[in-house]
């Protein structure tokens, strides 16, 4: 596809992506460092529900042949200590790098700094990359799949996994209403934690 | 019956539908929803304006190219950030400043020291998915989907590193 083509198209499929991001709070700094103080649970809700139908789709149109999978590469080293590294960023910056930009087009202030941090970033990376390949994390398996591990056709494989993913949600939704997590400035702060709230006027009991 | 100015929608209604960008993703573009490489292909241009060697760099080189993919990931994240916009400001939600609960976890209501929090969060945030090749979307939702074993260990180390930080090095919000 040209380039002519494939720049609106990005834009109208980001557009879109943007508006779900900001409906779902999933661009919230609350929602983010909430979900990795284990205090709220919104941000897996929404990525486990986006990987399950993501699943479901691609079975449909892998499984006719209509298009190819796009598996990264395995290189266990560098996804475990990039992952790692990410994750840091991840709750520092309340931000994925995609979230961010739902930040800056939200307003926050701060994601300004976290999209130049980035851009720092990826250029830092791209400078040591000709060395860091040559290292222990440019090691790598090549494009596996659980399905290949064992040994069955994508589709049944990726069909599996959106069942399992939808038991979990619904027991997520059981064990924590989604609404009780949300805030009420639907941006997940739901307050200082109860440990840490000043104490109040103590209610004694009447002789 | 949800609204385009309803404040929230159910994060299973918005995950459902973010994973069906897959369709376009795979039909139209031949790739898979994205997000850091972008970070490349821009950082790499404007870092090329100033310093032209550091596009002989293979990697760099490959991603600022004008192909289809390159900029159709930068289009999309540009696109993130309207779309929010847009659905902000429906909702009559358009945010100002800094979120509430940085003063809580960083333990200052101090602008500056969360501007500069944000910063090197950004660094690590691109270098580490860089050296992982994705992020929380391109690992994330679409590795995990198309059930990458790399990816998902990826998935698994960030998460393990975002509680942990949050955790350990940041207070409780």
């Amino acid at each position: 596809m040209s380039l002519f083509v494939a720049v609106p198209v990005g834009l109208a499929m980001g557009i879109v992506f943007g508006f779900l991001l900001e409906k779902g709070r999933v661009f919230e700094p609350g929602i983010i460092v909430g979900q990795m103080q284990m205090r709220t649970f919104i941000m897996l809700k929404m990525f486990l529900a986006a990987v399950a139908s993501g699943a479901v789709v691609l079975a449909v149109i892998n499984g006719l042949g209509i298009v190819k999978l796009q598996p990264k590469a395995a290189l266990y080293a560098a996804d475990v200590v990039g992952g790692l590294i990410l994750g840091t960023g991840i709750a520092l910056a309340g931000a994925c790098p995609g979230t961010t930009l739902a930040q800056i087009g939200a307003g926050y202030r701060d994601a300004i700094f976290t999209l130049i941090g980035g851009l720092a970033g990826a250029v830092a990376f791209s400078c040591a990359e000709p060395w860091l390949k040559t290292t222990f994390l440019g090691q790598g398996q090549g494009k596996i799949t659980f399905a290949d591990l064992l040994g069955v056709p994508y589709w049944t494989g990726a069909l599996a996994l959106a069942t399992v993913l939808v038991a979990v949600l619904v027991g997520l939704e059981w064990w924590r209403p989604w609404r009780s997590e949300i805030g009420r400035d639907a941006d997940g702060d739901l307050g200082a934690p109860p440990s840490e709230r000043p104490a109040g006027p103590r209610i004694v009991p009447a002789e | 019956m949800i609204s385009l100015t309803d404040r929230a929608w159910s994060p299973y209604v918005a995950g459902v539908l973010i994973g069906l960008l897959q369709i376009p993703a795979f039909l139209l573009i031949d790739t898979a929803l994205g997000a850091s490489s972008s970070f490349v292909t821009v950082g790499g241009t404007v870092a090329g304006w100033i310093d032209p060697s550091i596009l002989s760099i293979d990697y760099v080189a490959k991603h600022v190219t004008a192909t289809a993919k390159n900029w159709w990931q930068v289009a999309l994240v540009v696109g993130v950030a309207i779309g929010a916009f847009a659905s902000a400001f429906l909702s009559g939600s358009l945010r100002r400043g800094v979120s509430p609960i940085w003063a809580r976890a960083l333990g200052t209501p101090s602008r500056g020291v969360r501007y500069a929090v944000a910063f090197v969060a950004g660094f690590l945030m691109l270098f580490g998915a860089r050296l992982a090749d994705g992020c929380t979307s391109g690992h994330g939702l679409s590795g995990v989907a198309q059930l990458g074993v790399g990816s998902t260990v990826a998935v698994a180390a960030m998460f393990a590193g975002g509680i942990a930080t949050a955790m350990l090095l940041m207070r409780r919000i």
